[in-house]
């Protein structure tokens, strides 16, 4: 099986938090396999549901600074086990020199991308050509 | 690690449930000591901690355990999962580190529902006799605390059913497990008693003896008993294992080397000619368990002071890698050039994984190990080496390679099992030998990757 | 998501279905209950299907504000999807979590009126 790429645009707003994570927790389920127990498959489109709303809430945030929303585009790449998800938006760039938070402050954000990192397999964080690109993958 | 299921003697028709609480201040110094393992998953003669206390709870008579903590659970959840391999119902909840039983017993009041609840609290060790039957204790004993130590308890809520004959309550001792010592104390102790009194992994033809899988002993080497082995283990010619050893599971000990009365963690390389006595060793650190002083190699990977290779001996390894990488260009420059082509075209080039489907042209090419041939002139420069540690590998003491020793002893070549083997063989390994091993890695990978894939 | 209130003499159970997270959280900081600090709080959580961090944020500051207010919060019947977020961040510890919404009601009333 070759790889496959499925690419969507959305509206960088918040109401479209929803919709974007449920897209990715879908697409991750198509990787259902018989031998993989319930909890695990399970587990995989959790994983995607989690990360994307994540990474689309953390674009769509910074988008609110600037004049008027930019598009996000998620690309999905499926292989024979593994999901790839890139996400682009052409907002100002990822901050990722915040350590994760101590829970003893109560601090109110910035759990994601540690929440992130814990449920992928790899993260990878880039800035081309103005565009943020967050890429993450998982193998089942 | 295989275990063998719990079986529950006669019927069970009362439904006792376990707590498990650990709370992360009693669980520091493991954090300290070993920062990359999950104190619940410290072993203790080779049997992560979680599973004494899954044990006894079954022994007990329990079939639903509940896991507490104030801390992260999802590693265990990962490992334990819903306990289906022990035949029980195993869930997962947290509690805040000033909870007290009553707390506990408040916090998860559906879960225990009225029945008798066992709260085994704390990180403490149950030595406990898996020949005894202490579903008669869980039923039988008053309410409140029957056995306690300064870092836990064990304590029943609800009503004990009427004792109905004066057989004695089996008597219980629990060990508070507070640090490298009392860790220590108690993997010795259970390696004394043996399999007799716990559940222990491995398999042994003889009482004190247990051995893991993919356990490779050299003829010279010695086995003392009481050992416990781990898995993918390798005792090299002249090696004294014993009497009071633990080996961890991906472990070598290298030529004339002695263990006894001591425990080596999993990832260890022992090198030559040393002689461990009432240690622990992990990795690169040697630790004292009685005084707690540990002692960090300097040298990230050996445990001993073996000499680096000299000049000339680089320079003679550098020159016969050169030569391999240079017959290996020419023998696979034909296949390459009508390979390549046809497998840039449909876009099968070196990515991704190779698939049951995959076509001729990409079987040949796997089997031939094209996808490292636009490494090999980096050999002829002296970048690489044709055979070390994996390519992407660049911690010290590594020699990255196109070639791994691990693909050459068909290892599995990620983790960090990987680079035991590698750093064993980058210390053994003549250059003549390095053609060699070569030639094995070249033989072992397909073979490697089609066995993955049917998997 | 939806949000409701059943309010006690001692304390109000909030039971929220659907999903917390950026979209949803202002709806949730407006509550009314939520919004008092002094106020405390069962969050019944057994119909919230998914949290994410912007969700879990809002639950960290709520919780701050009204132990400030010597007030709190705790929550009962969390699933897995929930727990993990939780658990991975390590607020876990931070919050009175139930396995029953009852125990949590009946924990609230004695909690409260021990002080």
């Amino acid at each position: 099986m070759n790889s496959s790429n499925i690419t969507i645009t959305l509206p960088g707003e918040l109401r479209f938090i929803r919709l974007a994570s449920k897209i990715a927790s879908n697409t991750a389920s198509l990787f259902t396999e018989t031998r993989k127990t319930e909890a695990e498959n399970w587990e995989f489109a959790h994983a995607f549901e989690l990360a994307v709303s994540e990474a689309f809430t953390n674009a769509v945030v910074h988008a609110k600074k600037q004049a008027a929303p930019q598009p996000v585009t998620i690309t999905f790449t499926l292989e024979e086990r593994k999901l790839t998800l890139a996400m682009r938006d052409s907002n100002v760039p990822f901050s990722t020199r915040t350590p994760s938070p101590d829970p003893e402050n109560y601090p109110e954000n910035g759990y994601g991308l540690l929440l992130i990192r814990t449920v992928m397999d790899t993260v990878t964080l880039t800035r081309e050509n103005d565009t943020n690109i967050i890429t993450m993958s998982k193998t089942l | 690690m295989p275990q063998p299921p719990l079986r529950h003697p006669g019927n069970h028709n009362n439904a006792m449930k376990t707590l498990i609480a650990i709370k992360e201040q009693h669980q520091s110094w493991v954090r300290d000591a070993f920062p990359n393992m999950h104190p619940l998953l410290l072993p203790l003669c080779n049997k992560p901690f979680i599973e004494y206390l899954i044990d006894f709870a079954i022994l007990a008579g329990s079939r639903e355990i509940r896991l507490l903590s104030d801390g992260s659970l999802m590693e265990i959840e990962e490992i334990c999962q819903t306990g289906s391999r022990w035949g029980v119902e195993l869930t997962y909840a947290n509690i805040r580190p000033e909870d007290g039983e009553r707390e506990l017993l408040h916090k998860n009041r559906k879960f225990c529902n009225g029945s008798r609840t066992m709260i085994l609290n704390g990180y403490t060790f149950i030595d406990y006799d898996k020949r005894l039957d202490y579903r008669v204790l869980a039923n039988h004993s008053a309410t409140g605390p029957i056995a306690s130590c300064s870092t836990g308890s064990i304590a029943f809520a609800g009503s004990p059913e009427p004792a109905a004959d004066d057989n004695p309550l089996p008597a219980l001792r629990i060990t508070p497990l507070d640090s490298l010592r009392s860790c220590y104390h108690i993997a010795m102790q259970i390696l004394e008693t043996g399999a007799e009194r716990y559940v222990l992994p491995g398999y042994g033809s003889e009482p004190g003896c247990a051995i893991g899988r993919n356990v490779a002993i050299a003829k010279t080497a010695e086995i003392r008993k009481p050992v416990s082995i781990g898995n993918n283990v390798q005792l090299l010619p002249g090696t004294i294992i014993g009497p009071m050893a633990v080996i961890g599971s991906n472990v070598i000990i290298d030529k004339g080397s002695s263990i006894s009365g001591s425990i080596i963690f999993d990832n260890t390389y022992i090198g030559e000619q040393l002689e461990i006595e009432g240690r622990i060793a992990s990795g690169n650190t040697l630790i004292d368990p009685e005084s707690g002083a540990s002692v960090a190699m300097e040298d990230p990977h050996l445990l001993t002071g073996i000499h680096s290779a000299t000049n000339s001996a680089t320079l003679l390894r550098k020159t016969i890698h050169a030569l391999a990488a240079a017959i290996l260009i020419l023998l696979q420059a034909i296949p390459v050039i009508i390979l390549y082509p046809l497998l840039r075209l449909q876009g099968k080039w070196k990515n991704g994984p190779i698939t049951q489907q995959a076509g001729l042209a990409e079987t040949l090419a796997a089997r031939l190990s094209l996808d490292r041939f636009p490494l090999l002139p980096k050999v002829l420069l002296g970048q690489l080496a044709i055979i070390g540690s994996a390519p992407r590998s660049n911690s010290p003491g590594c020699r990255p390679a196109v070639f791994s020793y691990a693909e050459a002893e068909d290892w599995p070549v990620t983790g960090s099992d990987a680079a035991i083997v590698e750093r064993y063989h980058a210390v053994h390994s003549t250059p003549f030998n390095d053609i060699g091993m070569t030639i094995k890695a070249l033989i072992n990978r397909p073979h490697k990757r089609n066995a993955g894939a049917a998997a | 998501m939806t949000i409701t209130e059943t309010t006690g003499s001692t304390h109000t159970i909030v039971t929220i279905c659907g999903t917390l997270d950026a979209s949803t959280a202002p709806d949730f900081r407006n509550s009314p209950a939520i919004a008092d600090p002094s106020r405390t709080v069962v969050i019944d959580l057994d119909k919230m299907d998914f949290l994410d961090s912007s969700g879990l944020g809002a639950l960290v500051g709520v919780l701050r504000r009204k132990q400030e207010a010597n007030a709190t919060i705790l929550l009962s019947c969390m699933n897995p999807p929930v727990r993990k977020v939780f658990d991975i961040t390590g607020t876990c510890k931070l919050f009175h979590i139930f396995d029953d919404t009852d125990a949590a009601n009946d924990y609230a009333a004695t909690y409260l009126r021990g002080r």
